[in-house]
């Protein structure tokens, strides 16, 4: 330690004043693609964990994106309609998944809030970094749509320039929508229900977007049934087609109805814009304080703790969680699956834009068997639900892994335990009591009254027997240590494409299951799956058991 | 220079703060003490714009707390509790980042932070190379006392500050703070090891459940209440009775 010295003030002017927005943006941008936490590592290693993952997810979606060369000489209006509702899928998908970390950060109070910076001006910073990164997405996937708009049926050089314009202002839209949503919510709600808020709000932006990625295959379904093209007048209802309509007056059809929709693209965008960055930047404001806020708002709710230790303490429970640390493991993921606002961010909005795809397959189904006078579901939908539902267990076991606390799993790793093998087991009980039990009561609650007397009601067997499989494989070598890695290493960029993957998965073997069903083969189906999923759960368990602690570097 | 007028904050029905009034001059140090929960890191969130006061209000070199929000934090310097950092910056993104949002111009900023790593003994390499969260927790302490002081503010507000820091350090920093001080600065200083508050501090504030419960000169206050140390008495005050006997009868259940 040198002598102590006097701060001198800071020099006349040596250099020209840094722009302090331009230092936010930098510090946010620099944060999301590094991740918040780092231990142990040199500014080299830094940026792989999250930068390359998302590197890797633009090259995805620059493939996915080649699918518009499909639309080559149909009208601008239905090539920009497809890529706007995907773009919102995937954008929302994102924003949804990735906001509550970056407009949210329980540290960032500490270090920022006492910095002369207006609350506006982090807002602006974040919803920059936001509006950036879904840039990129949207780019990456609406590569091939520049392209292909070109060749449009009225399409021409112009179509890049107004695709480009229309997207930059639907990545706004998306953004400035999600912060809406939380500022009304905390205005309406109060701040002491934010974490639930934001918990809700994530899930309903989640689904919307699903909901709006939902507009290609209606388009496809409902060609030639309902007038569905520009001049359309509930048209104008639908998100996608607002920005489609600007790409069509400039670049198209230059028709006055794609005008009309372009202007109600511009107001709606200008009217959230305004709502989250105006009128109601105070309620942010408001949140970002709650975050630094030591003293409860409000005592957590003891009910559910009595709950689960009473649940916990009684047959059968008390038997299938006899060994204390997985009963531990249990207990812990069972209590921040409820309470804790990070990791109910993360788990729910996660998990709805995956749960809400099997229930779109049952209405639809139960649409199309009205229309064809059968009064029972078809088989598929049946079976895609039982195998989609199965696989969630995957999702959510991973997405237990990550916690801004992610340092306090050092404790497992101290206590007198060899391997993570019981605190992964604890981890996959609780997912499997706590979040798919009332799903799979919920699917087959709907099912029945969706489909009177279904018959079809044994297809879910195939994906519930598959379930202890699907659980034991998300603990693969140990893997599955609850809140063990920072929350960045989940950066959900990618999770569109992940959904996508599972989904086709859960269809290949839906298509398998109903075969079966229709050719008679289903009880030796269910009979050789019992065999296979046994055969490979016991090892899977036995390599679980037996894993051991790896070296933390 | 600091001037709490009935400053109060609650959290739903429990009060954290109750209504303290404070005057504090310019280059005075300051003791701010309490048990846990008494309200102290509330009071120093509220006091550096963190948290927004129930009532009452407060007015920092003059700037009022509530209207001139901005202006108040250009003139604050803040080491919290946490030692919260962006831990996947580098010290020095980390302190280049801090100097920006008070628009120090990049080369002052330099040359401030280069004064502080020889102050405080950190290798430029370490600084430029290494992440956040790879710091030690007493380099950590260091770069968050660099950076609430990087911009040369009149009051300083430290809750916790010798956490982590090694005695090496710890003895540097007290004489920094003693030295700012005599250049007029005004020092907060919130700390549960007593015995450095006493040696350190000019007048010690003690408060309780959120309210004002002491207010004097350490040695004077000492000495009014016979208590021999600002231990005694904050244990005294405070409600700490019979401690080392709970002690001793809670090391008996160790026994086999």
């Amino acid at each position: 330690m040198s002598a102590p010295a006097i701060v001198p003030p800071p020099p006349p002017s040596p250099g020209p004043a840094p722009s302090p927005k331009k230092a936010l943006h930098k510090l946010f941008l620099t944060l999301f693609l590094r991740g918040r936490s780092a231990r142990g590592l040199q500014k080299q290693g830094a940026p792989q964990s999250v930068g390359s993952k998302l590197a890797l997810t633009l090259v995805i979606y620059a493939a996915v994106g080649l699918s518009a060369f499909a639309f080559l000489r149909k009208p601008v209006f239905a090539l920009s309609l497809y890529l706007h509702a995907t773009t919102l899928f995937f954008l929302g998908m994102f924003v949804a998944a990735s906001s509550g970390e970056v407009l949210f950060n329980r540290d960032e109070a500490d270090i920022l809030l006492h910095r002369p910076v207006t609350p506006q001006a982090l807002l602006w910073a974040k919803i920059g970094v936001l509006v950036q990164v879904s840039l990129w997405l949207a780019g990456a996937f609406n590569l091939g749509g520049f392209v292909a708009g070109v060749g449009a049926s009225d399409g021409g050089w112009l179509y890049p320039i107004a695709h480009l314009v229309s997207t930059v202002l639907e990545a706004m839209f998306c953004a400035g929508g999600v912060v809406t949503v939380y500022q009304l919510c905390l205005r309406w709600f109060g701040r002491e229900r934010l974490d639930s808020l934001m918990t809700l709000a994530q899930v309903m932006v989640g689904i919307a977007a699903v909901l709006g990625g939902q507009i290609p295959q209606l388009l496809a379904r409902f060609q030639g049934k309902i007038d569905f093209n520009v001049h359309s007048w509930w048209i104008c209802l639908l998100p996608p087609a607002w920005f489609a309509g600007l790409d069509d007056v400039i670049a198209g059809s230059r028709s006055a109805s794609s005008g009309l929709l372009a202007i109600v693209g511009l107001i709606v965008t200008a009217v959230i814009l305004w709502l989250a960055f105006e009128k109601l930047a105070k309620d942010y404001a408001t949140g970002l304080q709650t975050m630094s806020e030591t003293a409860g708002a409000k005592r957590p709710k003891e009910a559910r703790r009595r709950l689960l230790d009473t649940l916990s303490n009684r047959v059968p429970l008390r038997w299938w969680l006899r060994r204390p640390v997985t009963r531990a493991s249990f207990l812990l993921v069972a209590a921040y699956l409820m309470r804790d606002r990070d990791v109910k961010l993360r788990v729910y909005p996660g998990l709805a834009p995956m749960l809400i795809w099997p229930f779109i397959m049952l209405i639809q189904d139960r649409g199309s068997a009205r229309a064809s006078g059968v009064s029972a579901l078809s088989g598929f939908s049946v079976a895609f639900t039982g195998i989609f539902l199965g696989m969630i267990p995957l999702l959510a076991i991973d997405l237990l892994r990550y916690s801004q606390q992610w340092q306090a799993a050092d404790l497992f790793r101290v206590a007198p335990v060899e391997g993570p093998g019981p605190f992964c087991d604890g981890t996959r009980r609780a997912v499997l009591l706590v979040l798919t039990l009332p799903l799979l009561v919920g699917v087959v609650l709907l099912i029945s009254l969706l489909g009177r007397a279904n018959a079809h009601l044994p297809l879910l067997l195939p994906g519930i027997i598959a379930l202890p499989l699907y659980a034991m494989l998300g603990c693969l070598r140990g893997n599955a240590v609850p809140f063990s890695l920072p929350s960045e290493e989940a950066k959900s960029a990618g999770r569109g494409l992940k959904m996508i993957g599972i989904m086709m998965a859960s269809g290949l073997l839906a298509v398998a299951a109903t075969l079966c069903w229709n050719y008679g083969f289903f009880k030796w189906l269910l009979l050789g799956e019992v065999f296979v999923v046994a055969g490979l759960y016991l090892p899977l368990r036995a390599s679980l058991t037996s894993s051991r602690w790896t070296s933390l570097e | 220079m600091i001037s709490l007028q009935k400053l109060t904050k609650t959290f739903g029905r429990q009060t954290a703060v109750d209504a303290l009034s404070l005057e504090i001059p310019a280059g005075q140090i300051v003791g701010f003490l309490g048990p846990n929960g008494a309200g102290k890191s509330t009071t120093l969130k509220m006091l550096t714009g963190i948290l927004t006061p129930t009532s009452g209000t407060a007015s920092i070199c003059g700037f009022n707390l509530l209207d001139d929000t901005i202006e108040v934090k250009r003139r604050v310097g803040f080491v919290p509790e946490s030692g919260a950092v962006f831990e996947s910056l580098t010290g020095l993104e980390y302190l280049e980042m801090v100097a920006a949002l008070y628009a120090i111009p990049a080369e002052a900023a330099q040359a401030r932070i280069r004064q502080f790593i020889s102050f405080f003994d950190l290798s430029f390499e370490t600084l430029t190379d290494k992440l956040l969260g790879a710091y030690s927790k007493g380099m950590r302490r260091k770069v968050v006392i660099t950076a609430a002081l990087l911009h040369n503010p009149p009051v300083v507000f430290f809750d916790e500050p010798l956490d982590g820091l090694d005695a090496n350090a710890a003895v540097g920093f007290k004489a920094l703070i003693q030295t700012l001080a005599h250049e007029g600065k005004t020092i907060v200083y919130s700390s549960h090891i007593l015995d450095v508050v006493e040696r350190v501090c000019d007048r010690v504030i003690i408060i309780d459940k959120g309210r004002l419960v002491l207010d004097g000169r350490p040695d004077e206050l000492v000495a009014a209440h016979g208590s021999g140390t600002l231990e005694r008495l904050f244990t005294q005050l405070t409600g700490g009775t019979e401690l080392e006997q709970r002690a001793q009868d809670f090391a008996k259940t160790f026994r086999p």
